[in-house]
């Protein structure tokens, strides 16, 4: 992967939106410009006062100057206000917007490899980060200007004192560039603590109930603690070192302040420097160290900005840093944009999905699947079963490129997929998980999820996953709000909702994880039946149910990732021990009379 | 107040209680720092007297450069200029030293008191019940736990320092002015009440806007993490562009409350720019006077031009710490609103519960879920000590409900649940839920080792009580393949489990407690049936002298039920010994028991 330095990534961002940034930039140096007048102001002011110059007006327009000074400046401050808040908000949203975009097409199991929290904070922090870089740095950029037209003045003014003062500093900068580098290293290590402090406590509220129940709160909160102590020490020695750096700079201003007095001492004496060149020295001392302090600390910042755009990336694993900074519409004012329906890959209706030797080893466990083949024809079902952890899920997602697969390939009516991941999803393949996530809206959102709202398709959908008669109890029908992760729903409503969303999607291929987890045993037979109603889609299930079993037309059974055997149901039993061991009272009542 | 809740929000957690008109008295607003700064006092007294060295150093500075000037101009020995020059130089080294000890001693204050109250906010959200978590995503509270704290750090940190500091640098340099002529004493103290005036009356419009803009940025949050938690749902559905939809309009809402905060803190920033402006301004004409009158040397109009500089930089300072104070404030509020939703449910005065096995009985229990149609109608049932009952019924029947009132999740709204004979709601909550292991569907993984996993982060759990369990499990070869063992991580970017070995870890940690009473709500919903009757002979094991409620769907798992209860729209539909009902061809129990092994599907 090509690396990308930090500044290129924000100059990307940046051109994003040119207009926005250029206005930013140019108010703000504008600000930082008009420091200059006061300095001169005061100049003025004193050598008028001490006779030394003659100005036009006397101290009386000097002091109009500075009231007029005044007011144009909080009129400039309210406008570069208003484009500061708007860049701001507009290039770290860019940059959460691209990061969603990315991690909604990445394929990855958990499609996070990290836990929320931890992504939260990556989308939070990080994303602020760089929006205060790219504020910074149109700082830096106006501040500079600053600087070099205040040395060139005190240049004119006194070139010996100007030279001897403003040596040293240019030394300090070097110094502050040098400890910034550290001060680098610092800031990962105190972000990650802090991502690890925001993860673990994501992590006990999610799991609220767990700890509640098992009565295990306090030791929850002492490990809480303890992430915590350790976030503390590293953002400690973070803050300090920060501080230190920005004592050396500031010190430069007290003893170039020194400095100037040590070698005016002798001019002012002698009359040969006056005490408004004093004094202009004295306040551009001030504003140019307060640059170098800024340049500093947005050196230690840009170093951090570094680390920011590297986490960023980490979340979407495998796409270039680039994705960041792509530009995209924000939507923040007009239309919002229409959902598109999805777009049809496939030239043609599934007639025969064909997959030879798929493979994915979990890179951690080295566990997964091996050298698996499919056969999965229009208008058949096929079941895949086995013991816990054989792969069944695995290969599923491996197949669906949820996963990213080792080796193996694909062929829908022959023709190869070489990015299932792009092509397996409606409307040519639709997917309910064995765990489904519902989201903090309506019902009716959470089944379509985008696809437009039309009656018919909803109405059979809801049919389809034998929801009709739930949804008629629930308080608002489909327009109720499910809560927080369909907290509101019962656990076999969760999996039907999910079920709706898989058949609401049309799709040729339906792909199944274990659909009865949650369901009863007679509104799962209803399902099944409504589901293979449909003659026209191919159907792929992970299943122990031997109603599903018998209904199948090829059943794959599979062993610590392998295909130990496959057909028809009655030929397996014959065949495989496991089999027999699977069917084995799967279900039934056996025991019981 | 502008608290932004959806509409569910809203109507889920009535409890929570808004912040009324007295949020922000001084006296609400320091109540919580105080109480946790105040086992920091040594810590603070330094940060005092660190304090008033660096006020003491940057008020004498200008005096001395008044003296140079006034000395050089009236041609005075240059060894005294250089020796005042030095001493200018001194004064800024040993100032610089005390900064750096006050941000260690000041972070260190800010960073101890705030894990605190992170720690303590953690705790409380434990204590509250399933409905605040139903209620509010876990992204939205972290941004309350961490994001609102974290903005409540640098007021626990700087508010002394910046605040009170530049308060009595101010106060100096007004007396010293004072000292130097009455005029300008007086001319500045009122440019700087004015302005102090101008902050504060900004700051009272712009919190409302301040807490809006935190409450949206939480509710982002809220929405980014729920969908992120769904990514593989969504990327599987193809409803990528319906979430960047939802995105657009999230940030939509998020940049209307975000200008309006944004604009505020700039309206701080042009007043004190102007009032400095205008306050120079007046000291140049007041002192160009008072030297043409010879009140005044040019030294000491180069002093009031300083100290002028100086004023500058505290209020400055105020100003952006007036802003920070706002979010403080802002964040303040939402942490005390926070703290104070309390838990619905109440601890009972009986400290335990009768020693030894458990009778469960249900009397008369009905139970609503807010606003919702009943989900338990009227059951009273009585489960005898060390006897096991299978809950069986369709989705939505009640199952789940009956499970959580059990455990005190929550209370019935009419008729009583006793477990030993006492009633649950007359006994401290832990002390019920200890006695009580309690297996579901869906099993939590934290991202933490294996050992914190089956623990739930026990440390003193010895290695070979572990071993045993997972063994008992069949999770001891899934052991022995993980890199690190026991302190493996698992959960995202650690070892990954499949939902069935999920749900056989949840179970292995049952048998590491002690429970009396046992519930599993479709424990093993997800393992294959092989699988589930290695798990089903420990856990009938486990179930030996425990008395035990088994929700299932899958009969199967109800072999060694002693009594079977039918569950109907949360009414009981049949209840009786499981060996009764099975016999009984007219019981809905044997219809089940015919649907499930009859093995052809219409």
């Amino acid at each position: 992967m090509k690396q990308f330095s930090t500044w290129r990534l924000l100059l990307q961002l940046g051109r994003s939106r040119p207009r926005l940034s250029l206005t930013h930039a140019g108010l703000w140096t504008v600000i930082h410009s008009s420091q200059l007048l006061p300095g001169l102001i005061a100049y003025a002011f004193f050598d008028t006062l001490t006779g030394e110059a003659d100005t036009p007006g006397g101290t009386s327009l000097l002091v109009a100057l500075l009231v007029a000074f005044g007011l144009a400046q909080v009129l400039l401050i309210f406008a570069a206000g208003y484009a500061e808040t708007l860049m701001r908000f507009v290039m770290s949203g860019l940059l959460r917007r691209n990061l969603l975009r990315h991690i909604l097409q990445r394929p990855g199991a958990d499609a996070l490899p990290f836990s929320i929290g931890e992504a939260l904070s990556r989308f939070r922090d990080d994303a602020h980060e760089a929006e205060d870089d790219l504020d910074w740095g149109a700082d830096v950029l106006g501040s500079s200007l600053f600087a070099i037209v205040a040395f060139l003045i005190l240049l004119y003014v006194n070139a010996r004192v100007t030279l001897i003062v403003f040596l040293p500093m240019l030394l300090v900068v070097a110094v502050a560039r040098r400890a910034s580098d550290a001060l680098g290293r610092r800031r990962a290590v105190s972000s990650q603590a802090t991502s690890q402090v925001t993860g673990a406590i994501g992590d006990m509220l999610a799991a609220a109930q767990t700890l509640q129940a098992a009565g295990a709160e306090a030791r929850a909160v002492a490990h809480v603690r303890s992430l915590n102590e350790r976030r503390r020490v590293a953002m400690l020695a973070d803050r300090v070192m920060t501080q230190v750096l920005d004592a050396i700079t500031s010190n430069t201003v007290s003893i170039g302040t020194a400095l100037i007095m040590l070698l005016a001492a002798s001019n002012l004496r002698d009359g040969s420097m006056s005490v408004g060149e004093f004094v202009l020295f004295v306040s551009y001392l001030v504003y140019i160290a307060e640059f170098t302090d800024g340049l500093g600390q947005f050196l230690a910042h840009y170093r951090q900005t570094g680390v920011a755009f590297e986490r960023m990336t980490a979340l979407v694993s495998g796409a270039p840093m680039t994705v960041l900074v792509e530009p995209s519409d924000l939507h923040l004012r007009g239309t919002l944009p229409a959902v598109s329906p999805p777009t049809r890959f496939a030239t043609e209706r599934l007639e025969l999905l064909e997959a030879r030797g798929l493979t994915y080893r979990f890179p951690e466990t080295e566990r997964g699947i091996d050298g698996v083949d499919l056969r999965l024809p229009r208008g058949s079902l096929t079941v895949v079963t086995g013991r816990v952890g054989a792969g069944k899920t695995t290969l599923l997602r491996a197949l669906l490129g949820l996963l990213p697969r080792d080796a193996g390939e694909m062929r829908w009516n022959g023709q190869p997929v070489d990015d299932p991941a792009s092509f397996l999803v409606p409307p040519c393949a639709a997917y309910t998980p064995q765990t489904p996530s519902l989201f903090s809206e309506t019902l009716r959102q959470n089944i379509l999820l985008g696809l437009p709202d039309d009656p018919a398709t909803l109405a059979a959908a809801i049919y389809g996953a034998v929801l009709e008669d739930d949804v008629r109890t629930l308080e608002a029908g489909l327009d109720t709000p499910v809560g927080t992760r369909g907290v509101k729903l019962s656990g076999g409503q969760l999996q039907r909702a999910a079920a709706a969303r898989m058949l609401a999607r049309n799709a040729d291929l339906l792909v199944i994880d274990d659909l009865s987890s949650a369901l009863d045993v007679e509104t799962e037979r209803v399902l099944w039946e409504r589901l293979f109603a449909n003659e026209s889609t191919a159907c792929l299930a992970v299943s122990h149910r031997r109603a599903v079993l018998q209904r199948a037309d090829h059943i794959i059974l599979l062993q610590d990732g392998r295909v130990t055997a496959e057909g028809p149901l009655e030929q397996l039993l014959a065949n495989s021990a496991e089999m027999r061991a699977l069917w084995h009272d799967t279900e039934s009542g056996e025991g019981l009379e | 107040m502008a608290l932004i809740a959806t509409p569910n929000r809203a109507r889920v957690d009535s409890k929570t209680p808004t912040p009324g008109d007295n949020a922000h008295t001084p006296r609400r607003l320091w109540r919580l720092p105080a109480h946790y700064l105040r086992p920091q006092w040594p810590r603070m007294v330094l940060l005092a007297l660190t304090l008033a060295a660096t006020i003491a150093s940057q008020v004498v500075t200008p005096l001395v450069a008044r003296a140079f000037i006034d000395e050089a101009t009236s041609g005075a020995a240059l060894r005294v200029l250089i020796v005042l020059s030095l001493v200018t130089m001194g004064l800024a080294l040993v100032g610089q030293a005390v900064a750096v000890a006050e941000t260690w001693v000041a972070e260190h204050v800010s960073w101890t008191a705030t894990n605190e109250l992170r720690a303590d906010l953690v705790a409380h959200l434990l204590r509250l019940d399933p409905a605040f978590h139903a209620a509010h995503t876990a992204g939205e509270l972290i941004e309350r736990v961490d994001g609102d704290v974290s903005a409540l750090a640098r007021f626990f940190s700087r508010f002394i320092v910046y605040v009170l500091g530049n308060g009595i640098l101010i106060l100096a340099v007004l007396v010293l002015l004072f000292f130097v002529d009455w005029r300008v004493g007086l001319g500045l103290s009122l440019f700087v009440l004015m302005g102090l005036a101008t902050m504060l009356r900004i700051r009272a419009s712009a919190t409302p806007a301040w807490v809006a803009e935190r409450q949206a940025s939480a509710d982002f949050y809220g929405f980014l993490g729920e969908y992120l938690a769904g990514a593989e749902d969504i990327r599987a559905s193809g409803a990528g562009p319906f979430v960047l939809r939802r995105c657009a309009e999230e940030m939509r809402s998020w940049w209307a409350v975000a200008l309006r905060a944004g604009m505020w803190g700039y309206a701080i920033m042009a007043s004190s720019q102007g009032l400095f402006a205008l306050g120079t301004a007046f000291a140049f004409a007041l002192s160009a006077m008072l030297y043409r009158d010879g009140t005044l040397t040019i030294g000491t109009v180069y002093l009031i031009f300083q100290y002028m500089v100086l004023l500058r930089q505290p209020t400055e300072q105020l100003r952006t710490e007036v802003q920070d104070l706002q979010q403080a404030g802002a964040s303040l509020s939402r942490v005390e609103e926070l703290l104070a939703t309390s838990a619905r449910l109440t601890d009972g005065p009986a400290e335990s519960l009768p020693p030894g096995p458990l009778a469960v009985e249900l009397d008369g229990v009905s139970f609503v879920y807010s606003g919702d149609l009943p989900a338990l109608r009227d059951i009273s049932l009585r489960l005898e000590p060390g006897r096991v009952l299978g809950v069986v019924g369709r989705t939505g029947s009640g199952k789940t409900t009956l499970t959580r009132l059990l455990l005190r999740f929550y209370d019935p709204d009419t008729g009583a649940v006793r477990l030993g004979g006492i009633d649950a709601r007359d006994v401290r909550i832990d002390a019920v839920r200890a006695r009580i292991g309690l297996v579901t569907q869906d099993v939590h993984l934290f991202n933490a080792s294996v050992r914190a996993n089956l623990t739930l982060f026990d440390d003193s759990v010895p290695d070979e009580r572990l071993n045993a369990v997972l063994e008992t499990v069949g999770l001891d070869d899934w052991l022995r393949a993980l890199p690190d063992g026991l302190e493996t991580s698992l959960g995202a970017g650690g070892v990954g489990l499949s939902a069935g070995q999920a749900q056989i870890l949840a179970c292995a940690r049952i048998f590491l407690r002690d429970p009396d009473i046992v519930i599993l709500d479709e424990a093993s919903a997800r393992l294959d049936p092989a699988t589930e009757r290695l798990v089903q002979a420990a856990l009938a094991r486990l179930f030996e002298g425990r008395t035990g409620v088994i929700v299932a769907h899958r009969l199967a798992t109800i072999d060694f039920a002693d009594d079977i209860l039918v569950l109907e729209d949360g009414q009981v539909r049949e209840h009786g010994p499981r060996l009764a009902l099975a016999a009984d061809p007219d019981s809905r129990f044997a219809g089940l028991l015919r649907t499930a092994t009859g093995e052809v599907i219409a």
